[in-house]
C-alpha cells in the first residue's frame, strides 16, 4: 500500500491510504496495464517508454522466458518455442486447436489431456494457463515498479463473448501470475466507461472492438453515470489474425507459388501481410512482392480478399441491435476499438451500416486497459472522484440439458447480471438419491451443438417415490459472469451436496461460432426440436401398448390385435425420419385404434377390483 | 394495479436503485455484505426484467391473482385463436425461400405487429376490469403471436443470408 504524506499547514503530517490497483487488458496481439497516476488513469510504460506489450512468448532451454518485444524474433527463428496469440488457445480442448485455421506451428504435448491440452516447449510442457501468466507477471512487475508499491489487485478485461471456460481460464493465469482479481471486465464495456467517463456524452453508444483475435460488438446506455449493456455478441475466433492469413493466403495464391511452406517460411509470409496491412492504413495503395512476384494492392482490393470476414463483423451488428429492440438510427454514437479497427476497410463498413461516422479520436489501443483502470480504482476500495456504475449482461445463454437431448433454457442470453434463476426438477426412479445435471453453453436447441459448461452432480437426495421430490436448482451468476450452482430439496429443506465437474470440452469438429450458427439453424433447429418431442410422444405411448398389452393382451381377438399392429408398425417404420406433424398424427392413430383396448381394460381392472369387495371397501383402498 | 407502465420513468427507478443496492458500490466491505449485495441486486433485476417487457408484465399480474401462465387449459385456446394461428403459419409456409418473398413478410409481419397492439389494448382493459380470465386468454394469444414475429424475422434474416 502507497503512503501519501499529506501536510497539514503547521501540523502533523497526515497519512492516507490508497489502495495500489490496476487494469490489465491482456490482448490477443498487444497487452497493457494502467492505473491512477496523479488525476486520471493512464497506461504504463515499459523502460523504453514503450506501452504496448507484444502478448509473445518465448520459451528458452536455460532461463526465463522473453516475454514482448524481446521474443519477436522468435517468432520467425524458432516458432516451436515461441507463442503468439496464446488468447486463442484459451478455454479449448486439443481438437478445437487443431482445427483452428491458423496452422500452429508447435508440437503439442502427448501427455497433456484432451480437454487442457499444452505445448511442448524446451521448456517443458507449458498450456495456455502458464503462457498468459508470463505476460501478467511482467505487466505486474511494470505496474509495481512504475507505481513503487505492491499491487492489491486488478481489474482484467476479456472479450465479451468469451465462454465460462475461457473466463475461468484467465483467472487462474492472473492467481498463477499472483494477481488478485477484483473482476474479469468485458472489453467493450471498460471501453465504454473510459470513452463515456472521458466524453460526458449520453445516450446509445455501440462499441465495435476488433481486436487480433476476437471481435464484440456492445450496445450500451450511458444516462447520468450509469453505463447499461442492452446487448452484447461477437465471435471469439474472428480477429485481426484472420485477415492477415487471408491476405497472406491471397498473395501465395497469386504469386503462384504453390509448394507448402515451413514454419519460418509461413511466419514471414504472415508478417508481410501485417506490414502490408498496416501500410493501407497509411496509403492507398502499396506495393507487395514475395518470391519473385510484384504487384501492388489497394484498399479496395482488401475489402474484396476480405469480404467474408468483414460481412460476420456487420451481421454481427444487425443481431446485436435486434436483441437490444433498437435500429441503426438509436445508435448516437460509435466507439471503434482495437488495432484492427484502423483499417479503412472496417471503418468504411461500419459507417456505411450504422450510416454515420464512427468515433476516432479516441487511441483503440489503449481505451479498454483505461476502463479497466478507473474500474479497479473503484472495486479496490478507493473513493473513486467518479460516480459511475457498471451494469453487464451475459453473452451466451445458459440451459440446462433435459430428456432427448434438448436444452432447456435457464437463462437467456443479454440477461443483466448478476442474476439468479431457479428451476424445480423431480426424481426419474423410486428411490433416486442422487442426480446430474448437465449444464450447458449456447443458443441452440439440442445439447451437442451447445458448449458443456459443467456436470453438477446433486447427492443426498431423501429416498423417495420417483417424482416426488422436489428439487430447486439455483442458478447464480455473478458480476464476473460465473456461474455457480447451489440446490434445495424443499419437502425436507436438505441442501444437496454438489460437485462442479467443469468440463472445457467438446466433440471435435465444434468449430463454428456459436451464436452464428445457431441463427443459420434456427428453422432447423425449431423442426428438430419439434421432431424430437413428437418422437418422445410417440416411443412413450408405444411402451404403454406394450406393457398393457404383456399384462391384458388377451381381452381382444387377434383379429382386433391387427389394426392396432398395423398403426404400432407404421409408427415405428415413420418415426425415425419423418416430420414432427406426421409422427404426431401416427401416434394420434395409434391412440384412436388402441382406445377401444384401453376402454376393455379399465373394465376389466374395476370389475377385478370390485369382486369380493363392498363399495366401502374399494373406496377406502383407492389411492 | 395498472397495466400501462411508463417505461421511461421505471428504468429511471431501476438505475437509481442499482446505484443503492449493486455489489460493485460495496466491493471494499466484507464478504457477507457483498453477498447480500449480489442478492438484492439479482433480485432487483428480476423485478425490471418482468416489469418491463409486456407479456412477462403481465404474468406477473395473473401470478398475483392466482393464475399460472405455464398452465394452459381448454379454455384458455378459443376456437378463433387456433383458426388465426393457423391461417397466420400456413400464409408463411407458403412463402418462397427465397428474396422474393420479403415484401410478403414484411406485410405479415404488419398484420401482426398491429394485432399485438390490439392486443395491449384489450390487456388493458380486461385488467382494469379485473377480468383475470379473459387476461389469461389475451396472454397465450400475445405468446403465440411473440414467437411468430420471431419467426418472421428469422425467416427475413435466412432469406437476406445474414
Amino acid at each position: 500500500m502507497a503512503l501519501l504524506q499529506i501536510q497539514e499547514p503547521g501540523g502533523k503530517p497526515a497519512k492516507v491510504l490508497h489502495r495500489l490497483a490496476v487494469g490489465i487488458d491482456l490482448g490477443t496481439s498487444n497487452s497493457l496495464v494502467s492505473a491512477l497516476c496523479g488525476t486520471g488513469v493512464e497506461t504504463l510504460p515499459d523502460a523504453e517508454d514503450r506501452h504496448l506489450l507484444p502478448s509473445v512468448v518465448q520459451y528458452l532451454s536455460q532461463g526465463q522466458p522473453l516475454v514482448g518485444y524481446e521474443a519477436l524474433p522468435g517468432l520467425v527463428d524458432d516458432p516451436e518455442n515461441t507463442i503468439a496469440s496464446v488468447k486463442r488457445l484459451l478455454g479449448k480442448n486439443l481438437s478445437e486447436l487443431k482445427n483452428l485455421k491458423q496452422l500452429l506451428p508447435f508440437k503439442f504435448d502427448g501427455q497433456a489431456d484432451e480437454s487442457s491440452p499444452a505445448i511442448a516447449t524446451v521448456s517443458g510442457s507449458k498450456d495456455p494457463i502458464d503462457i498468459s501468466a508470463e505476460i501478467l507477471a511482467v505487466l505486474k512487475q511494470r505496474a509495481e515498479d512504475c507505481l513503487k508499491g505492491e499491487l492489491e489487485g486488478a481489474v482484467i478485461t476479456v472479450p465479451a463473448y468469451f465462454n465460462d471456460a475461457q473466463r475461468q481460464q484467465t483467472k487462474d493465469s492472473a492467481q498463477l501470475a499472483g494477481l488478485k482479481v477484483l473482476r474479469l471486465l468485458n472489453e467493450p464495456t471498460a471501453a465504454a466507461v473510459a470513452y463515456g467517463l472521458d466524453s460526458r456524452e449520453q445516450g446509445n453508444v455501440c462499441v465495435f472492438d476488433l481486436g487480433g483475435g476476437t471481435f464484440d460488438v456492445s450496445l450500451l446506455s450511458l444516462q447520468k453515470g450509469v453505463f447499461e449493456v442492452l446487448a452484447t455478441g461477437g465471435d471469439t475466433n474472428l480477429g485481426g489474425n484472420d485477415f492477415d492469413h487471408a491476405l497472406a493466403q491471397w498473395v501465395k495464391q497469386q504469386s503462384g507459388n504453390n509448394e507448402e511452406l515451413d514454419a519460418s517460411e509461413r511466419a514471414r509470409l504472415n508478417q508481410l501481410a501485417v506490414d502490408c496491412k498496416h501500410q493501407l492504413s497509411e496509403q492507398q495503395e502499396v506495393e507487395i512482392s514475395w518470391k519473385g512476384w510484384a504487384s501492388t494492392i489497394s484498399n479496395s482490393d482488401l475489402a474484396g480478399i476480405c469480404e467474408d470476414l468483414i460481412k460476420r463483423t456487420i451481421n454481427t451488428c444487425r443481431r446485436v441491435l435486434r436483441d437490444a429492440s433498437l435500429t441503426t438510427s438509436d445508435i448516437d454514437n460509435i466507439v471503434l476499438v482495437g488495432g484492427s479497427t484502423r483499417m479503412p476497410v472496417i471503418r468504411e463498413a461500419v459507417a456505411d451500416f450504422f450510416g454515420k461516422q464512427p468515433l476516432t479520436d479516441i487511441d483503440p489501443d489503449k481505451v479498454v486497459a483505461i476502463g479497466a483502470g478507473i474500474q479497479a480504482d473503484v472495486l479496490v476500495g478507493n473513493k473513486s472522484a467518479s460516480d459511475f456504475l457498471l451494469l453487464d449482461v451475459n453473452p451466451l445463454s445458459l440451459g440446462i440439458e433435459t430428456m432427448g437431448d434438448l436444452v432447456e433454457k435457464i437463462i437467456p442470453r443479454n440477461t443483466t447480471i448478476p442474476v439468479a434463476r431457479a428451476q424445480e426438477f423431480t426424481t426419474f426412479k423410486d428411490g433416486q438419491t442422487a442426480m446430474t445435471l448437465h449444464v450447458v453453453q449456447g443458443e441452440r436447441e439440442l445439447v451437442t451443438d451447445c458448449r458443456s459448461l459443467a456436470r453438477f452432480e446433486l447427492r443426498g437426495i431423501p429416498p423417495m417415490v420417483a417424482g416426488a421430490a422436489k428439487i430447486r436448482v439455483s442458478f447464480q451468476v455473478d458480476a464476473d459472469g460465473l456461474l455457480s450452482v447451489s440446490a434445495e430439496e424443499l419437502s425436507t429443506g436438505k441442501k444437496a451436496e454438489i460437485q462442479v465437474k467443469p468440463s472445457f470440452g467438446l466433440k471435435a469438429d465444434f468449430v463454428e461460432e456459436m451464436l452464428q450458427s445457431s441463427h443459420e439453424h434456427a428453422h432447423q433447429d425449431m423442426e428438430l426440436r419439434s421432431v424430437k418431442e413428437a418422437q418422445l410422444e410417440a416411443t412413450q405411448l408405444l411402451d404403454a401398448v406394450a406393457n398393457a398389452r404383456a399384462a391384458d393382451g388377451d381381452i381382444l381377438s387377434e383379429q382386433e390385435w391387427q389394426q392396432i399392429d398395423g398403426a404400432i408398425a407404421t409408427l415405428q417404420k415413420e418415426m425415425n425420419d419423418s416430420s414432427a406433424n406426421r409422427i404426431r398424427e401416427l401416434t394420434e392413430e395409434l391412440n384412436r385404434c388402441s382406445g377401444d383396448f384401453a376402454a376393455k381394460r379399465m373394465d376389466l381392472h374395476i370389475g377385478q377390483a370390485l369382486k369380493g369387495e363392498s363399495i366401502d371397501e374399494v373406496v377406502e383402498n383407492s389411492p | 394495479m395498472s397495466y400501462d407502465v411508463d417505461i421511461a420513468s421505471l428504468t429511471e427507478k431501476y438505475r437509481d436503485m442499482q446505484v443503492a443496492a449493486h455489489p460493485d458500490r460495496v466491493a471494499a466491505e466484507s464478504e457477507e455484505v457483498k453477498m447480500r449485495a449480489v442478492q438484492f441486486s439479482s433480485f432487483i433485476n428480476e423485478a425490471y426484467d418482468s416489469l418491463k417487457d409486456p407479456l412477462k408484465r403481465l404474468a406477473y399480474i395473473l401470478s398475483l391473482n392466482g393464475l399460472d401462465v405455464e398452465k394452459v387449459s381448454q379454455s384458455d385456446l378459443g376456437m378463433d385463436l387456433l383458426m388465426e394461428q393457423m391461417q397466420l403459419r400456413e400464409s408463411l409456409e407458403e412463402l418462397p425461400k427465397d428474396e422474393s418473398a420479403i415484401e410478403d413478410l414484411e406485410s405479415i409481419k404488419k398484420d401482426v405487429q398491429e394485432k399485438q397492439k390490439q392486443r395491449l389494448d384489450d390487456i388493458s382493459a380486461s385488467l382494469g376490469e379485473q377480468d383475470f380470465e379473459s387476461a389469461k386468454k389475451l396472454y397465450h394469444e400475445m405468446q403465440f403471436l411473440y414467437k411468430l414475429l420471431a419467426e418472421i424475422e428469422a425467416g427475413e434474416e435466412a432469406r437476406l443470408g445474414y
